[in-house]
């Protein structure tokens, strides 16, 4: 017994060790480079999600992002700014980690994140804050309604696989909330994935949506935008 | 809450102990300047119920008092400077700013007002819904709407436009950067001179919302 409690507490202490060393050694590796991980777990985000988050304290820390996202969290409706009410905490975190250790290329938004702008713990409160809102005031849909087009590309090229079928994302697999975005922001990060700008794309998606033409792109962005909000769906079944 | 005999033993103790700390305190605050006189320091040019009529000198009445206290600190430690400033602030004692804080905390801020309603026009979209092109986020998000503010986001409803135009200024060539998150550090680099002179212009005619 004594024998199998010191190889635990051996090998506890050896792994702790080998993840102290991993985060000392920790270099982000960009989609395109050599390496590339997507959803790959950088310390930071380890550590966010441990400390869970508050969504009171979240509140106050979220006045250095109104600036751009707006008081209420629901964005420019050009969707410059996206929407982040109702977005998963897990996503949001995966994001903003990814933001700080240049693995997502945001030149704009960096300043306001990175360290010190926010520390860790902050990240999961913002996060916690944000996924407990409602969005009032209406997103940037497309000019025309191509929701039929866009249904069928969003079910035919397997986007519901990830995304869900109501647009709700997967909160365990950090897969964003795309339901009720603006148009704007879906049209113009589905490019910067695709083309890898983003700097975090997943490759599945790339090779999803690589096939679509602009019209395709923008059909199934409009098909999201007019979609309501994931919650008011789940309630009503 | 019931506290048993004992550990009310070491309360008194306590209180007692606290006392004698008071008294010493008492004893040194006889070295520190009645607030009556300081104010005439500090009023000499941000006015005594500090709403400067000197263009580049800011208002401070009804700035939160924890911001006061923090600028002060600065100050004193050289984290943030200003010719008159630094050598006015070697002449206070740290333990006087709380006093003074407190007090410019407590004065109402004077409003201000504008001749250039274009330039008004012009700040007022840029503090309401920032420069979209160049990324500059607005800045109601930190300072709220009215301008209002917080504790770690000035007070800007009222305030000297020339005063407002110097320190956006500071902040785009850091020369000023003891914002404690370099945030404003960011904003500001981002802002043109013109932008600058509109928000300045702007914030003068902000009234906190009743």
């Amino acid at each position: 017994m004594n024998n199998i409690l010191s190889i635990i507490f051996v090998s506890l202490f050896s792994l702790q060790a080998g993840m102290a060393q991993a985060a000392d050694a920790y270099v982000p590796k960009v989609y395109g480079k050599k390496g590339y991980v997507w959803d790959e777990m950088t310390p930071e985000r380890i550590q966010v999600l441990k400390m869970g988050g508050d969504p009171v304290k979240g509140k106050e820390s979220f006045r250095g992002c109104r600036g751009c996202h707006k008081a209420d969290a629901a964005g420019v409706r050009e969707g410059v700014y996206p929407r982040l009410t109702g977005q998963h905490a897990s996503v949001l975190i995966k994001q903003i980690t990814e933001i700080r250790a240049g693995i997502r290329k945001n030149p704009k938004m960096l300043p306001f994140v990175e360290d010190p702008a926010i520390s860790v713990e902050e990240i999961g409160d913002i996060a916690a804050y944000l996924n407990s809102l409602t969005s009032v005031r209406e997103n940037g849909k497309g000019d025309v309604d191509m929701s039929v087009q866009g249904k069928k590309l969003f079910t035919d090229n397997n986007c519901f696989k990830c995304h869900g079928v109501n647009g709700e994302g997967n909160a365990a697999k950090a897969y964003p909330v795309v339901a009720a975005q603006h148009y704007g922001y879906l049209l113009r990060e589905m490019k910067l994935i695709m083309t890898g700008v983003r700097g975090n794309s997943n490759p599945d998606m790339v090779k999803a949506i690589s096939k679509l033409k602009q019209e395709e792109l923008e059909a199934v962005a409009d098909y999201l935008s007019r979609l309501p909000d994931y919650r008011t769906v789940a309630a009503s079944k | 809450m019931r506290i048993n005999t004992h550990r009310g033993g070491k309360l008194r103790a306590f209180g007692a102990l606290l006392g004698m700390l008071l008294l010493t305190t008492t004893v040194y605050a006889d070295d520190i300047p009645p607030l009556e006189e300081r104010l005439q320091l500090c009023g000499g040019c941000h006015n005594p119920d500090g709403n400067s009529v000197i263009p580049e000198n800011p208002k401070l009445a009804g700035l939160d008092a924890k911001y006061i206290a923090r600028q002060l600190g600065d100050f004193k430690a050289g984290k943030r400077s200003n010719e008159i400033m630094s050598g006015i602030i070697t002449m206070v004692d740290e333990k006087e700013f709380k006093a003074l804080a407190t007090y410019f905390s407590g004065q109402k801020r004077s409003d201000g007002t504008s001749d250039k309603p274009d330039l008004v026009a012009q700040g007022k979209q840029i503090f309401d819904e920032g420069v979209i092109g160049t990324a500059v986020p607005a800045c109601a998000g930190c300072h709220n709407e009215d301008g209002s503010g917080s504790d770690k986001f000035p007070r800007l409803n009222g305030q000297n436009p020339a005063y407002v135009v110097n320190q956006l200024m500071n902040f785009k060539n850091k020369v000023r950067n003891n914002d404690p998150k370099a945030v404003m550090q960011a904003v500001a680099k981002r802002l043109n001179e013109k932008e600058i002179a509109a928000v300045a212009e702007y914030v003068t005619t902000l009234k906190e919302a009743e």
